[in-house]
């Protein structure tokens, strides 16, 4: 029997899309399980092929959106996501789970703050797939639509000129066409040197069919999917064929 | 010992003060919040600041600043509130969940108090009533106001 590619998704006090997002990845292919943090040890990754942060507001969103949760994973598995990480594993962090993976270190150095309109913002959002070749992002066309709810989705850096080198270098995998938050060159969503970590702020499990589309005759294409499917259907392929290619 | 630090955001400006009220004031009010930290502590001060930075600041986007004054000037006047004594502080007892699961802190944490700031610019009059009334909540909160820094 063909063995599916597992899914771990932690879950933190206050994160609550992680039954949306696991149902997600069942559609393309992979095995879940959701895990709270209480239970999170190093040896639960043994096996896994993609941690997942989910979105939310871990502990309240207290100090700032995703410290909590960065500095309890930290106290708990220590350096194993790096670990992970180096050793060809995916990390996926959604909305607060991309805030979380900012906070841990494990995607360029940026920091989500407050959007520049001071208000919680909850709207549909178009952006531009600037990293076609991503495992997460392969199976995307060049722009698409999903959906945002955050009050803290602004991405910001030390300076500019540090998010125009993002864009630059590929780290800034998808940007929004209109300025949305006040982000940093307006960065949705970024990605590590290796590829194999990314966060974004819309959220792609909401958009997993046509039909959940504000508008009811959009026509996204084959199969009357939503373009979150198409990212989450770029990793399972991406583990898939990596899979297949270990010796 | 006790220190005292206040935390506020680099990249975000002041913005329009009638977005905390119910009703809007004339005036062009407009206001920036800071976050407050007092610790009590003993042990190693390095430690303790170290545990503060990690913890509570944000290096890229935050500015900390340390002392008992106030991190912004020119203000027309400011709220300071937190919760009471007894009441369930979420913020407060996240943190110290953290700090109990560290195993060496270098410092023993023995109170730790947080109070919520918001700095009014700009208006005319002493309008801080209104903003106590739309802010505060005298079932939970403690709060007072600050006289103006201009």
């Amino acid at each position: 029997m063909e063995e599916r590619p597992c899914a771990l998704l932690l879950k933190f006090p206050g994160t609550n899309c992680d039954a949306e997002t696991a149902r997600a990845l069942e559609a393309v292919g992979f095995v879940t399980e959701v895990l709270p943090v209480s239970a999170l040890k190093p040896e639960k990754l043994v096996g896994v092929s993609l941690v997942v942060f989910s979105g939310g507001f871990s502990y309240g969103d207290y100090v700032m959106s995703g410290r909590i949760a960065s500095l309890v994973t930290e106290q708990k598995i220590g350096e194993t996501l790096k670990d992970f990480r180096e050793n060809g594993g995916y990390l996926l962090g959604i909305c607060n789970g991309f805030q979380i993976l900012t906070q841990l270190d494990l995607l360029p150095a940026g920091s989500l703050v407050e959007n520049a309109g001071g208000r919680f913002q909850c709207q549909w959002v178009k952006m531009k797939n600037l990293a076609p070749k991503s495992p997460f992002l392969s199976h995307c066309p060049p722009e698409f639509e999903l959906p945002i709810a955050h009050a803290e989705g602004r991405l910001v850096t030390r300076d500019a000129t540090e998010a125009a080198g993002y864009v630059k270098s590929g780290a800034a995998a998808l940007v929004y066409v209109d300025d949305v938050n006040g982000s940093f060159e307006r960065i949705a969503g970024l990605q590590d040197e290796t590829g194999r970590v990314f966060g974004l702020m819309p959220h792609p499990e909401r958009f997993m069919k046509a039909r959940d589309h504000y508008d009811p005759d959009w026509d996204g294409g084959e199969g009357g999917w939503g373009s979150g499917y198409y990212l989450f259907k770029s990793l399972f392929q991406a583990i898939k064929e990596g899979e297949a290619g270990e010796p | 010992m006790r220190e005292i630090y206040e935390i506020s955001d680099r990249f975000i400006e002041a913005g329009d003060a009638n977005s905390l009220l119910y009703e809007p004031l004339a005036g062009g009010l407009t206001y920036r919040h800071t976050r407050r930290y007092e610790l009590d502590y003993e042990g190693e001060k390095t430690a303790m600041e170290a545990f503060v930075r990690k913890t509570l600041l944000d290096e890229i986007s935050q500015d900390l600043h340390a002392g008992e004054d106030a991190a912004l000037k020119d203000y027309g006047f400011a709220l300071e509130y937190g919760m009471k004594p007894g009441a369930l502080d979420l913020e407060k007892e996240a943190i110290l969940n953290y700090y109990r699961g560290i195993s060496a802190p270098g410092f023993e944490l023995k109170e730790l108090r947080i109070r919520q700031r918001i700095y009014l610019f700009g208006g005319k009059g002493d309008d801080s009533g209104r903003f106590v009334r739309d802010i505060c909540n005298a079932a939970i909160h403690q709060w007072k106001v600050l006289p103006g820094h201009v």
